[in-house]
């Protein structure tokens, strides 16, 4: 089945998301959409997937122009798209989930949908078994059911967002098969990815697409460095980080158990020492999410002690940890850190150390301004916190950081940013570590771990399965960990 | 009543003032076809209640004096709670500047307002009803508001006729009243309910006076307040449970007769007395034993032709029911309809019993009577003054039930 | 026009609309009610001698509904929604009561004592909803509501039971207080400039409050995004029971001039609902301080002036019920519309961001 995209419009107020995209996608080909965060990818795919109507513009599918009003459309057209995190729904089993959508509405021969269930596992060589509970799967098998799904549902566009997010190295070499299998059959495939090796991996031609335009077609294999060029219109080279030398214990957990869930299996006990930088790996809710609340006082665990400094703050809450100079930045910036409807300048009033009745805001402007220069935030000292792209709000939240830090907590400190801003992300938080302060982060860029960290810990369903000195270590081994060693079945 | 002199004079300096600039009307009354009656009413217009009554009284009265229904100068819901903004005296003051000769403050809750009205205009007649401000014998005359009358129906002998319908039906001898706040005027009908059933119980049924049962059990206020007050329908299922079979509404709503009628629906033998409203038996006619009611028209005519006249004298009247027919629309201020809900031996006694009231043969406020707490009232053979029955601050001895909750 | 001026006056013009079609339906021109609710609240022409009285209710209507609003906008931005406001004012209005009921003293310190009595009891009354939503994790609208209705009872218990007034125990409520604990009115007529002075202060330390200080940005942070306030430090709970006191004890002082400023006595409706009609005044007002001047004062003039529309126009009472609903959804309806333009820009925004962060 070929594709078709022509001169595709979607704009959000002044916001040009896609600005005229053109694109075709030959029959049975592996076509690379590559494109830094914010290139307007996802929305192209939410266009062709049916989630959004276009502005204008037109698919065309085998020489015929379809209409896509909703995600029923497409799947009806053939395209099916496996999302960044897969559509499963966690409490039923997998074959439950497999026939979830499935038309025909009432009437449902779940005896056949098992039979055809096991005959495409078979074929692709896929190992799940349909009774297992969906919330069992690692998130590659929890692919694998998508993509059965889709198939069975009769796609022969696959659109895959971001696939490799999460999985283990074996289970992204196992997908890789698999779509190259497909594209063998026939199957189009778009493959979209920020990813150079991937692409350069798995497809025979790709687009790159830099705020909402095509900028650069080529055909496979063309050297990364011509791709980063279409990119970011230059190359990145990687910097070495400086080693800096670590300090007295700054976070002390002795035997720490939580009383529900997360991190209730085995007592744990860690030290972090200052200037150093210790990641946590993990699928999403593996537990490090809990861990940090700890760390940070926003949770009290049901036994053991925490330390700061040398100071017991077991049983003290978040603010007393605050004025310990422990510092907790969770993953999403503007629910849990920022301020919807507040400007630039009331952030830095409310994170400065002003304690008086009366703001003086021609001051606070001022210095709201200086930091805005600082910490090359784009916006202006009056612009609000969601009006900032994703890059923007990390740097505000840095920006608003006191001056000394003992510890600083962070989930997923570069999600979502472009390289140019996770880079300067890194280094304003690198440059921490000079003053003794102990850096703590939760990440799922496996990458980013092994570059940032000194030590990680690989957590998985609620506790930490392994610790690893980052620089012993490689991405095959945290990947095999995070998927749970004995659960992953990918290695087969 | 505590004084409030300081801004109650200056407003009167002021309604002095603004009397001055409008030149005054003339005290000799007002032409026939020139006179407004204007009447405030507490609740809506048109409640199948206490306000419809006052308010087709007055249309009664416009009607009666040859006049169109643009004489009528009415607002209804004139209650802080429906009307936070509005006062009595502003409405009366409205109603006074667009040519009201005569302004009624239908409810004993206007009180304030009446007097503070009557104060600002002192020249204009007018009337607070349920009141005593005008009874030169009262508790709370006000001599300085020479131009405020009260009016008020003799309830008394209504509720007399109420009891005596009740202990004509009764079989069980047990019958419980329902009562809405404890004050004089409540505690006054409570117990003339009382003395209308004891007479007919002894006299008709030649019944024990010991062997029938009166029960009072106040809910607290007029009408059912969730969380406040007692819960209404649920009174009058103790009524019943506990043995009664004749239940006696002294509040505004209706729960009485319509909870008697579904228990009666279900089988059992019962009959309930609404009050107030003179086709409040339509709810449940058929275990209706009958209701007292108000019938203002033929007062307010009376009133309006004084004012017309010129000779609005600010009286205290407390008006008996023509005892020639207690149901003439043209002549008594309380009635008694029958319901269907009494049999035809029960109302021939029952009209022998209101002739006795009529004749004076009867009064039941004749010693011995002994108040609730057991202090004499009414020695062996005395009769009790208008002032006594007025100002009833006990229930009487015989009767169940606690008669002030203050 | 700014879209800030045009989400303000959208549901003005779509109030006005709907009550002239709504006049017209009546079976009267639009133009006579409207001359006659000014005339009955204000004088016509407005504010003519003689009227004083008439302007003096007008007023002192006015000063709840607008000290109620002041309130509100302090809770609002707080992100909190103050149903409870009613039980404010009525226990506002009980305090003051019990003070002027029972403490003798001269005048002004009466007066003082009276309007100190009323802001505190709005301020405990509006902690326990903050204490009930805090603490106990009961959503401040139902706690709001429970607490209103308790109020209410309390009222209704206190007027038929320990402070009925002597003789006829009625609804029309306690006796009239003591002239030395009533608010000082102007002339003979209700106006009370200490109530103006009082409701303006009200409103201008409001403004300040969100303006120019600290605190107020503070609570306004804490109403936006609770977790994200929390994690800058801010103690959240302690500042959401600062925003319930603050609007208890205004809407408490609201309380105390309706008991001491207009009914001179406690009874039964003593809020005149002006809490539940505050807030439609800030949703109205879109929470800026200044705005809640006039509006609260077109509330009150209706409040005054519609009884006229019954009497010399003889249009059905029910029609003031009728209006009154009618521009309640209304307004409603037009900051709904307002609401909804702004989400599709916001959701414009957000999609953008969207695609940014995937």
């Amino acid at each position: 089945m070929s594709l078709e995209l022509r001169d595709i419009h979607k704009h959000y107020g002044p916001v040009r998301a896609n600005d005229g995209i053109s694109l075709t996608v030959a029959e049975g080909t592996l076509h690379g959409l590559l494109g830094e965060n914010g290139a307007g990818k996802s929305t192209l795919m939410k266009v062709l997937s049916g989630f959004h109507s276009a502005d204008s513009g037109e698919v065309v599918l085998d020489g015929k122009s379809i209409k896509l009003a909703s995600p029923d459309d497409a799947i009806a057209a053939g395209i099916g798209m496996l999302h960044q995190d897969p559509l499963v729904f966690l409490p039923f089993n997998v074959i439950d989930n497999f026939v979830l959508g499935s038309p025909g509405g009432s009437r449902l021969d779940r005896k056949k949908a098992a039979q055809e269930f096991a005959e495409l596992c078979d074929r692709y060589g896929f190992n799940i078994d349909p009774a297992s509970p969906a919330r069992l799967l690692t998130v590659g098998e929890r692919q694998q059911l998508e993509i059965v799904r889709l198939l069975w549902l009769g796609a022969r566009v696959l659109i895959l967002d971001e696939p490799t997010t999460g999985i283990s190295a074996d289970q992204r070499s196992k997908l890789f098969v698999t779509l190259k299998a497909l594209a063998t059959e026939g199957m189009s495939v778009i493959f979209v990815s920020h990813k150079l090796e991937e692409v350069a991996d798995l497809c025979e031609r790709v687009t790159v697409m830099t705020r909402g335009k095509v900028v650069g077609e080529a055909e496979m294999p063309v050297p990364p460095e011509q791709l980063v060029k279409m990119m970011f219109g230059q190359a990145v080279e990687v910097k070495d980080r400086p080693a800096v030398d670590h300090g007295a214990a700054q976070l002390k957990l002795s035997d720490i158990r939580t009383a529900s869930g997360m991190l209730s299996e085995e007592p744990v006990s860690l030290e972090v020492r200052a200037g150093e930088v210790v990641g946590l790996a993990g699928m999403e809710g593996s537990g490090q999410d809990a861990f940090l609340r700890i760390c940070s006082g926003m949770r009290n665990p049901r036994s053991g002690s925490v330390q700061i400094a040398g100071t017991d703050l077991t049983g003290k809450n978040y603010r007393d940890f605050l004025a310990a100079d422990v510092k907790y930045l969770p993953a999403g910036r503007l629910e849990e850190g920022l301020i919807e409807g507040l400007t630039i300048t009331e952030h830095f009033v409310l994170a400065g150390e002003d304690r008086g009745f009366f703001v003086d805001w021609g001051k606070a402007k001022k210095r709201a301004e200086a930091q805005v220069d600082h910490f090359t935030i784009k916006g202006t000292e009056a612009s609000t916190a969601e009006s900032l792209s994703g890059g923007n709000q990390q740097r505000l939240l840095l920006a608003m950081l006191p001056p000394r830090l003992n510890v600083l907590l962070m989930e997923h400190p570069t999600r979502g940013l472009d390289i140019e801003s996770a880079d300067w992300v890194w280094e304003q938080l690198l440059a921490r570590r000079e003053v003794g302060t102990s850096i703590v982060f939760a990440s799922a860029d496996l990458d980013e771990l092994l570059r940032y960290s000194d030590r990680i810990l690989v957590f998985f369903s609620g506790r930490i399965i392994g610790e690893l000195d980052a620089k012993a270590t490689n991405v095959d081994e945290i990947g095999l960990l995070i998927g749970g060693r004995s659960v992953d079945s990918g290695a087969a | 009543m505590k004084s409030r002199n300081h801004w109650l004079s200056t407003l009167t300096l002021l309604a002095a003032f603004a009397l001055l600039a409008s030149a005054c009307s003339d005290d000799g009354g007002t032409a026939v076809e020139d006179f407004q009656f204007g009447i405030l009413l507490v609740g809506p217009e048109f409640d199948q209640g206490y306000s419809q009554a006052h308010f087709e009284g007055a249309q009664y009265a416009i009607e009666q004096l040859g006049l169109p229904e643009e004489a009528l100068i009415s607002l209804d819901f004139i209650n802080p709670a429906d009307n936070p903004g509005l006062t009595p005296e502003g409405v009366a003051a409205d109603m006074i500047s667009q040519g009201a000769d005569l302004i009624v403050f239908n409810s004993d809750d206007m009180r304030d307002g009446a007097f503070a009205a009557a104060e600002q205009n002192p020249d204009v007649p007018m009337i607070w009803v349920s009141g005593d401000s005008a009874w030169e014998d009262g508790k709370d005359y006000r001599s300085d508001l020479s131009n405020l009358g009260n009016l008020w129906g003799q309830m008394t002998f209504g509720k007399m006729i109420a009891g005596c319908a009740a202990a004509l039906e009764t079989q069980t001898g047990q019958l419980g009243y329902l009562g809405p706040l404890t004050n004089d005027e409540t505690r006054r009908l409570v117990n003339s309910a009382y003395l209308g059933a004891q007479y007919c119980w002894e006299n008709f049924r030649g019944g024990n006076p010991a062997d029938l049962t009166f029960d009072v059990t106040y809910i607290g206020f007029w009408f059912e307040i969730p969380g406040v007050t007692l819960d209404a329908t649920q009174v009058v299922n103790d009524f019943i449970d506990g043995g009664a079979d004749v239940v006696l509404s002294g509040i505004d709503t209706t729960q009485a007769l319509v909870r008697s009628g579904q228990r009666a629906d279900a089988g059992e033998q019962l009959w309930a007395i609404p009050y107030d409203f003179v086709d409040a038996c339509q709810e449940a006619p058929d275990i209706c034993l009958g209701v007292p009611y108000f019938n203002w028209g033929p007062a307010y005519l009376d009133i309006a032709q004084s004012v017309i006249d010129g000779d609005f004298e600010a009286e205290w009247q407390w008006i008996a029911p023509d005892w020639a027919d207690i149901n003439d629309l043209d002549s008594s201020v309380v009635g008694f309809i029958k319901g269907n809900g009494l049999s035809a031996d029960a109302a021939a006694n029952l009209d022998t019993f209101i002739a006795g009231l009529g004749d004076g043969t009867i009064n039941l406020y004749t010693g011995p009577l002994n108040w609730q707490d057991g202090t004499p009232f009414l020695g062996a053979g005395e009769t009790a003054s208008e002032f006594q029955i007025w100002y009833s601050d006990q229930c009487l001895e015989g009767i169940n039930g606690v008669c002030d909750l203050g | 026009m700014s879209a800030r001026v045009q989400n303000l006056l959208l549901p003005i013009a779509v109030v006005v609309v709907s009550t002239v079609a709504l006049l017209f339906l009546a079976g009267t021109n639009p133009w006579d009610p409207i001359r006659f609710i000014i005339e009955g609240s204000i004088g016509w022409p407005p504010f003519e001698a003689g009227t004083a009285s008439k302007i003096g209710d007008t007023v002192m209507v006015w000063v709840p509904i607008a000290l109620a609003s002041a309130g509100l906008i302090v809770t609002f931005n707080a992100g909190m929604w103050n149903i409870g406001i009613e039980g404010q004012i009525i226990v506002g209005a009980i305090a003051a009561s019990w003070a002027a009921r029972t403490i003798s003293a001269p005048r002004p310190l009466l007066v003082f004592l009276t309007i100190v009595a009323g802001a505190i009891g709005g301020m405990l009354w509006g902690l326990l909803v903050g204490v009930l939503r805090t603490v106990g994790g009961v959503n401040e609208i139902f706690g709001g509501l429970g607490l209103d209705f308790v109020a209410v009872s309390i009222t209704t218990y206190l007027i038929i039971g320990p402070w009925s007034r002597s003789g006829v125990a009625s609804t029309s409520g306690t006796d009239i207080f003591p002239d030395a604990a009533l608010l000082p009115s102007f002339g003979g007529t209700r106006l009370s400039p200490l109530a103006i002075v009082i409701t303006l202060a009200a409103i201008g330390g409001v403004w300040i409050l969100f303006r120019g200080t600290l605190y107020g940005l503070k609570l306004k942070a804490v109403g936006a995004n609770r977790p994200s306030a929390f994690l800058m430090g801010i103690p959240t709970n302690r500042f959401l029971l600062g925003a319930f006191m603050i609007c208890g004890a205004l809407a408490g002082i609201a309380g105390t001039s309706q008991a001491t400023g207009f009914h001179f006595k406690l009874i039964p409706a003593i809020s005149g609902n002006y809490g539940f009609l505050a807030i439609l005044v800030v949703l109205l007002a879109r929470f800026r301080a200044f705005w809640v001047i006039p509006i609260s004062f077109f509330f009150a003039m209706i409040a005054v002036g519609a009884s006229q529309l019954d009497l010399r126009l003889d249009l059905s009472s029910t029609l003031g019920g009728v209006l009154q609903g009618t521009l309640v959804l209304s307004a409603m309806l037009g900051l709904g519309w307002a609401a909804y333009r702004a989400r599709k820009h916001a959701d414009a925004a957000d999609s953008a961001a969207q695609d940014a962060a995937t």
